[in-house]
């Protein structure tokens, strides 16, 4: 029986080899035995049009980092195990990661995680709490893995089509761009404009796309998100009429009231488009958006029902996701929504 | 004065709009908190845009829309930037 | 005068008028929430959200009036970028004020049906006032 357990995070970055190697290293510091826990955990449940693939890249991963560990374990008795977490649940921000990390901990008997300094937890959006900290809550022992960083802008993401998209991509827009702020039809704008456009998408792509483009999904999202604008603005302007209305009143009838709404979108790019359609619409106001977890100021009962109502979120997942992932249930149905005190915030 | 023109509507507006912005001023003034007054200061900076480009319409002087541009860009980092720093973690965004 | 105008250069005139005066109004909404309403969260609902669509249509205004040309690019950008930035903008100072530790002044909700009959019931009552300060905000622009 082995009392010298592991548990290593992968992603896809490029210390993860590093990563590896300090683990297996480590743990034999003052150990002959080591029982290494290679895990992946996925952020999206595996219905989503793209979690067959997920799974299968995470399988990839594991067996390349495990073919890492037994180089780097020699002779000595390293015994590994790998997994895929989170097939099943929908794992949206760092908290939920730790709390996977922590239920696999307890359940293997596992006392140190050996953390990866670059390993990114899903798509996560700057507004998540880092992981590191909500590791601190779960109360697991962890360790970053000493690793040479390279310097993040030369981090080269995903494989060579994927690169060669988010340099196209982002070379037509910001031509594009450049050439409406110009003169389209003059030689010298046209000249400069490839230039800069060049520079620009060298430099920035995989700062700007911090996800994976699809040649046939994000064409569709932005056409469908050319949908949605003219609706968020008749919400918009329907929302401002009703406030206008409460606030020009005399005894200014307002109920301010701090909600909590468990939005089911995912991090990153749709949570942003989310939190921004409701704060802009007036009535609700996003004060902080934990994870999945909002917390909505709501100035009137009308904008608080329809907050609970989740027209816009349904909005959000049908520009993202298409028109099947419109169809679900209210925040209000699935419990999702509630009145919260002030405190809360 | 009964404007007949597009372009005396605009410069009307943009004087009607000086007037709002001064009336949230006040609040820019008396706070009482740093964020009450970050608050209006943003709102006046959005004003100042419209206006901007109010001026730009009415007067036919188009390049007023390239400072308009800067000064909205400039209005948002101020907001973010100040709130981030009015906070001791610095998370706000 | 106004004859020797074509039909469709009257119409964009009463468009302009329209956009003008609602942008004028919405801002008038904004400006008197910022006063009246009672704490920070409250005042960021009006100050960034009724501002955003008054900004909004005023620069729809311009956009209509500059016509077909390079400065209406330059406007629409602009409306744009009012619309992405100032719900940012007003997270990040609401989030900051929950960060400083400011509470919102709440007040206990209605009920669903409740709530809503209690919107409704008093407004047919007020319609004086509410005119009254309707004109303020119109009769100012026109």
């Amino acid at each position: 029986m082995v009392d010298n357990r592991l548990l290593v995070p992968l992603s896809e970055t490029p210390t993860v080899r590093q990563t590896v190697g300090y683990a297996v290293q480590s743990g034999l510091e003052d150990a002959d035995e080591l029982e290494v826990h290679l895990v992946v955990a996925l952020p999206y449940d595996a219905e989503v049009p793209e979690g067959e693939q997920q799974i299968s890249e995470a399988k990839q991963l594991l067996s390349k980092a495990t073919r890492w560990a037994a180089e780097d374990a020699g002779n000595a008795d390293v015994t590994l195990e790998t997994e895929v977490l989170g097939t099943d649940e929908y794992l949206f921000g760092p908290r939920d990661y730790a709390d996977v990390f922590g239920s696999y901990a307890d359940e293997h008997d596992v006392e140190r995680i050996v953390l990866d300094p670059e390993y990114k937890p899903g798509v996560t959006s700057s507004i998540l709490q880092p992981l590191e900290r909500e590791l601190d809550a779960v109360g697991l022992p962890y360790d970053e893995a000493p690793v040479e960083r390279p310097a993040r802008h030369e981090r080269l993401v995903g494989t060579g089509t994927e690169r060669f998209d988010r340099y196209f991509a982002l070379f037509w827009i910001s031509f594009g761009f450049y050439l409406v702020l110009g003169d389209p039809t003059y030689w010298f704008d046209l000249v400069t404009g490839v230039a800069v456009a060049g520079i620009v998408s060298f430099s920035l792509a995989n700062v700007t796309f911090s996800f994976p483009l699809h040649r046939v999904e994000s064409p569709l999202r932005t056409l469908r998100f050319a949908i949605y604008v003219p609706y968020l603005i008749w919400e918009i302007v329907r929302a401002n009429i009703a406030i206008s209305y409460v606030i020009l009143r005399p005894s200014m009838p307002i109920e301010p009231v701090v909600t909590r709404v468990d939005a089911r979108v995912r991090s990153g790019l749709p949570l942003l488009a989310l939190a921004n359609s409701i704060t802009l619409t007036p009535g609700t106001l996003v004060v902080r958006a934990n994870d999945q977890r909002l917390i909505v100021h709501t100035l009137i009962p009308p904008a608080r029902e329809d907050l609970f109502d989740g027209s816009l979120e349904r909005a959000v997942r049908f520009v993202f996701n298409g028109r099947a992932a419109a169809r679900i249930p209210t925040p209000r149905e699935r419990g999702d929504a509630e009145i919260v005190g002030g405190d809360e915030v | 004065m009964i404007p007949t023109s597009i372009e005396e509507i605009f410069l009307l507006a943009a004087a009607l709009f000086v007037l709002l912005a001064i009336m949230m001023f006040y609040r820019a003034v008396a706070g009482p908190t740093t964020q009450d007054r970050l608050l209006a200061v943003n709102v006046l900076g959005t004003n100042t845009v419209v206006i901007l480009a109010l001026l730009a319409a009415g007067l036919d002087e188009p390049w007023f829309l390239d400072i308009a541009l800067i000064y909205a860009l400039l209005n948002f980092l101020m907001a973010v930037a100040i709130s981030k720093f009015t906070v001791e973690r610095g998370g706000v965004l | 005068m106004i004859d020797a105008i074509p039909m469709g250069e009257q119409l964009r005139f009463a468009a302009i008028v329209i956009l003008v005066v609602a942008g004028l109004f919405f801002t008038f909404v904004s400006a008197v929430g910022v006063l009246r309403l009672p704490d920070i969260y409250a005042r960021a609902h009006t100050a960034s959200q009724a501002d955003t669509l008054g900004a909004g249509l005023a620069l729809a205004a311009v956009a209509l009036a500059l016509g077909w040309q390079h400065a209406t690019v330059y406007t629409v950008l602009l409306l744009f970028f009012v619309f992405i930035t100032n719900p940012t903008a007003a997270h990040a100072i609401a989030r900051s004020a929950a960060e400083s530790g400011i509470t919102p002044v709440t007040s206990e909700p209605t009920a669903t049906d409740g709530g809503e009959r209690a919107d409704d019931g008093p407004a047919d009552s007020s319609p004086n006032t509410d005119g009254e300060d309707g004109s303020t905000g119109g009769g100012g622009s026109a």
